[in-house]
């Protein structure tokens, strides 16, 4: 019997069409269409909510959209778009709590707009960081946000007690953003 | 100390995780810290960042009332971004056709949406794959006969079974009963419990799972598979 070519075709890989670096935008409706996904899912990265999220993604939009004049070349308006979701969640984390010194990285938008606007970056990102962290940290973190175990139920897998699960909790969270900063910047 | 910042971080993360707006709080650095990288775990579930189209059309109407411009077009442009993200079969809404006369006879579900294959292996036989009482409504089960995996769900009270592989490269997939999806862990692909596309990253938009027939005999749900 012959070998036999486990390997079936070829992967195709999401990849990025009808890049529009040199278009350009001429009304606030294809801005919105091209972006509104990519610029709620940057900021849902970052409070973790949607409701928050939505009002976050209307607010960079709308403030965009007061300050551009268009036409604008699609570029410019998707670096400015960045740079106020930027602004607009510094703003959120400062005034809901009391956060200073807010620090943000964020990557760019998308290239092709929304037909493959979104993307893998923060399950691929959420991987990689509980990954990288000691087993018992790992543990609690996947309980909750990948298992969706309450505290109580944490606690009781793990064998210890709720307050000690949300100390843990705590550490490790600390931890991941550690990681974060340091490794995975 | 650290115990009152690690209750205040947990009642953050339960906000998150149970899709509550979080409360605000005078936050320390610390905690802060924590509740950054909990945000962007939340965020890293398959699809919770994806918004739906009630929040895409709530957008789009008040940025047309805040930026002046006639809200005449709301339906035609939210219905094409959310058509160009989320899969046309998101808005088919043919989901559940047939399926309570067929469960209440008792028989296979069905038929499948148009365009939707039923799998129906040569020499298939009734084969019980989880009781009805594990099911309950809302729920999903990840299911395999050794060669069939599938994924049964109770929607609304109905039990229907599609392919538990995704059509695109046959990762496993992962029922979400928060948002009732079947998710890809491979390419952020997403399906409805009925198989039917509801999201998907790629040039172009994979096959809709294939229906399995299912039935309820005697307290358990069988499939119809090899």
């Amino acid at each position: 019997m012959g070998v036999i070519n486990l390997r079936g075709a070829d992967d195709p890989e999401p990849e990025p069409v009808n890049d529009p670096a040199s278009s350009i935008y001429t009304d606030w409706e294809s801005v919105y269409q091209d972006n509104v996904v990519g610029i709620y899912q940057l900021v849902f990265r970052r409070v973790g909510n949607a409701a928050d999220a939505e009002d976050l993604a209307e607010d960079v939009l709308i403030r965009t959209l007061k300050t551009l004049r268009l036409p604008a070349p699609v570029h410019n308006v998707r670096s400015y778009l960045v740079k106020t979701a930027k602004t607009v969640l510094a703003d959120h984390w400062r005034s809901h709590y009391a956060a200073q010194n807010v620090e943000l990285e964020l990557e760019q938008l998308p290239p092709s707009g929304l037909g493959n606007a979104a993307s893998t970056v923060a399950s691929e990102r959420a991987q990689r960081l509980l990954g990288l962290l000691p087993d018992q940290f790992r543990q609690v973190l996947e309980l909750r946000f990948l298992r969706g175990y309450s505290v109580r139920e944490v606690a009781h897998e793990m064998g210890v007690t709720e307050s000690n699960a949300r100390v843990l909790q705590f550490r490790a969270l600390r931890k991941a953003a550690q990681f974060e900063r340091e490794v995975l910047a | 100390m650290t115990s009152s910042a690690a209750d205040r971080v947990a009642r953050f993360v339960d906000d998150l995780l149970r899709g509550r707006r979080p409360r605000r709080f005078h936050a320390t650095p610390e905690e802060t810290e924590a509740m950054g990288a909990a945000a962007g775990l939340a965020a890293g579930r398959t699809g919770a960042d994806l918004p739906d189209k009630a929040a895409l059309d709530r957008i789009h109407r008040r940025l047309s009332e805040r930026l002046d411009e006639s809200p005449r077009v709301d339906a035609r442009f939210t219905r094409r971004v959310w058509l160009r993200t989320l899969g046309t079969a998101a808005a088919a809404a043919v989901v559940g056709v047939g399926l309570d006369e067929a469960l209440t006879r008792g028989g296979a579900i069905g038929p499948a949406a148009e365009g939707q294959a039923v799998l129906t292996p040569d020499g298939a036989q009734w084969r019980p794959v989880a009781a009805v009482e594990q099911l309950p409504e809302g729920h999903a089960l990840q299911v395999s006969t050794g060669s069939v995996d599938a994924v049964v769900f109770n929607e609304g009270g109905q039990i229907g079974a599609v392919s538990g592989v995704c059509t695109h490269l046959g990762c496993k997939l992962q029922p979400d009963e928060a948002d009732k999806r079947l998710s890809c862990p491979c390419h952020q692909t997403a399906f409805s419990w009925s198989g039917k596309v509801l999201y998907y990253r790629l040039k172009a938009a994979p096959p809709d799972l294939p229906r399995i027939q299912s039935r309820v005999r005697d307290g358990q749900i069988e499939l119809l598979v090899v």
